[in-house]
């Protein structure tokens, strides 16, 4: 009897040791609680830029820097002293008024610079990145604001829409926008509601996020695993409850 | 305590524990029935207790109407008749020189109706759609708060003719805009708004599932993140703030139950649940630190704050009155007391 007891006991614990070792990873996506800047850099190096053929700057979302950074009004102050520093642009991606991007400053230049090289709208561009971007740190601009301040004329304005640096938002304003980023975005909706579709298909609605990020990604997901989770913890589309296994995504009731 | 219901009756409450019991049922003192002349012929939006005394009070209903009554005779004093349905009202809890009432209806003007003489004669123009809740600052006695379908909140100075003094901008973007008809408060209709109770701050509500604290002097978003607040009401959202505690609570309807944030820092406390259906207001008591919640059940719950509870003791088998220590007194009759 004595000599059952010993080989079970070891062998229960030894599994869950095993399981441990491969856990290690995927925990530490909760468990981070630094600045909103360390947040955006390693969000940032999660981006897929190989997907995009380096035309587009690294993307961050809010919503996870929100899944990183646990405290959200300290987030929301770190990232708006980062945006006035001109250290980040945020940016209003269409699809959802309430997600935005955020990108280095010094990235966005970079690519955009790139973009637009040797097509006729380059010196409107060159313009505007060097006289509007250090000195208005806002996510859009004012008609008035462009006339008077920064004396861009209505052509020049036409084709910076063209280019696709800015973005129509009402009648006299405009929203910054990245060129090219419509593959993102596309991209990125279908790949939220795959990696949300994983949850709603698990058994009660409900999986380890071990297990999600264990599980091959399905071909939707061309961003990541790790990529959309981040943001659908932020975006509080499923509930996190923390377990003895580790953290557990539910999707909310209603 | 003043109550009305989606079938035009209001009920009037006594809310004090007399029974001592830990569980007890407020009786109703008095009732507006339908069988009243004067009832309401749709559902009550809001009701409010005259801001000095109880001897008046005012309600605005669906039925176009915003009644005042006279409580002691349960008579209408007044009623001021509008084109559209009224979604909210709310006098001014600190006016000394003006007894205006404002009321927000389905109509983009917010009109502003003056008890002393009857009329309603004064409209604030801004707004493009609906105005869903009206408030008025506990600090200021002109300052009215307004939140509209169109996303937009703004603050007004009802003595200027020229318009709203700040539309609120969720980006805080730069003041210097001329136009500031891009300014939204939310990125969906605004349904609910409160002053804390010091006037110096605002918090507003919209269906895209946030709420928001304003800084009530120069419109500047506080940034502070209270994460998702659910909330699917297609009409205004009645949510309070508590009054006198150390850090001010914030009690907002989640569906079928109430939140509880933390004004200034944005976390949150705890999910009241009680509710069988979704709740649609909730009210504090300053007086006795409590808080009603009514919802689609027909039910209005009281909250009240839980002391520390005694363990319960297994030999003795006594029914301890549930006296909360706050009121108990500490009056002897004895002589001998100094």
């Amino acid at each position: 009897m004595n000599r059952k007891r010993h080989r079970l006991v070891p062998e229960a614990f030894g599994q869950k040791r095993r399981r441990e070792g491969g856990d290690v990873e995927a925990d530490p996506l909760r468990g981070e609680s630094g600045s909103a800047r360390a947040a955006v850099a390693e969000l940032v190096r999660l981006f897929p830029r190989v997907l995009f053929e380096d035309a587009l700057p690294p993307i961050a979302l809010r919503s996870q820097v929100y899944s990183l950074v646990p405290d959200r009004t300290v987030a929301d102050r770190q990232l708006k002293a980062l945006q006035e520093r001109g250290e980040i642009r945020i940016i209003q991606l269409g699809f959802d008024l309430d997600a935005q991007g955020i990108i280095f400053t010094e990235d966005y230049r970079t690519r955009v610079l790139k973009v637009c090289d040797g097509r006729p709208y380059a010196g409107a561009v060159q313009k505007f990145l060097a006289s509007v971007l250090p000195a208005c740190s806002d996510l859009s601009f004012q008609q008035d604001q462009m006339t008077q301040t920064f004396g861009f004329r209505d052509p020049e304005i036409t084709q910076l829409v063209n280019a696709g640096v800015l973005t129509v938002r009402d009648a006299g304003s405009w929203w910054l926008a990245v060129p090219g980023a419509g593959r993102f975005i596309k991209y990125f909706v279908k790949g939220r509601q795959a990696v949300l579709g994983m949850v709603r298909k698990a058994k009660y609605r409900e999986l380890l996020l071990s297990e999600l990020l264990g599980r091959r990604a399905p071909a939707a997901a061309r961003l990541g695993l790790a990529y959309h989770v981040h943001d659908l913890i932020g975006a509080q589309l499923v509930d996190c409850v923390s377990t003895t296994s580790g953290t557990l995504l539910r999707l909310p009731e209603t | 305590m003043l109550s009305g219901g989606s079938d035009g009756v209001m009920v009037l409450y006594d809310l004090e524990n007399s029974s001592r019991q830990p569980y007890y049922t407020c009786k109703a003192v008095c009732s507006i029935g339908r069988s009243h002349p004067d009832v309401h012929k749709y559902s009550v939006e809001t009701v409010q207790w005259y801001p000095h005394d109880t001897g008046m009070f005012t309600s605005s209903s669906f039925d176009k109407t915003l009644k005042v009554w006279d409580t002691n005779t349960l008579q209408i004093a007044d009623v001021f008749n509008f084109e559209e349905t009224v979604y909210s009202h709310h006098m001014s809890p600190v006016a000394t020189k003006h007894c205006l009432v404002a009321v927000g209806t389905r109509g983009p003007k917010v009109q502003l109706c003056d008890l002393k003489s009857g009329s309603c004669s004064h409209i604030l123009q801004g707004h493009r759609q609906e105005i869903l809740a009206v408030s008025w600052s506990p600090r200021y006695e002109y300052i009215l708060a307004t939140a509209s379908a169109d996303s937009k909140a703004k603050l007004w100075d009802v003595r200027r003719a020229s318009g709203c003094l700040i539309t609120l901008d969720q980006h805080n973007g730069k003041k210097s805009q001329a136009v500031e008809s891009a300014n939204t408060a939310h990125n969906g209709k605004v349904n609910g708004l409160c002053f804390t109770s010091d006037g110096l701050h605002l918090l507003t509500v919209g269906t895209d599932n946030r709420m928001r604290l304003w800084n009530s002097s120069n419109g500047e978003n506080t940034l502070v993140n209270y994460g998702k607040v659910c909330n699917d009401s297609r009409k205004g959202l009645k949510f309070t703030v508590s009054c006198g505690c150390s850090s001010e609570f914030v009690f907002v309807p989640y569906g079928s139950t109430i939140a509880v944030y933390t004004v200034y820092s944005g976390e949150q406390i705890t999910m009241l649940k009680g509710h069988y259906k979704s709740v649609d207001c909730c009210v504090f008591q300053s007086n006795f630190q409590e808080l009603y919640s009514g919802s689609r059940d027909c039910n209005i719950l009281a909250w009240i704050p839980s002391l520390h509870e005694s363990v319960p003791d297994d030999e003795e088998t006594s029914t301890r009155a549930q006296l909360n220590p706050a009121f108990e007194d500490a009056w002897s009759s004895s002589d001998e007391e100094g």
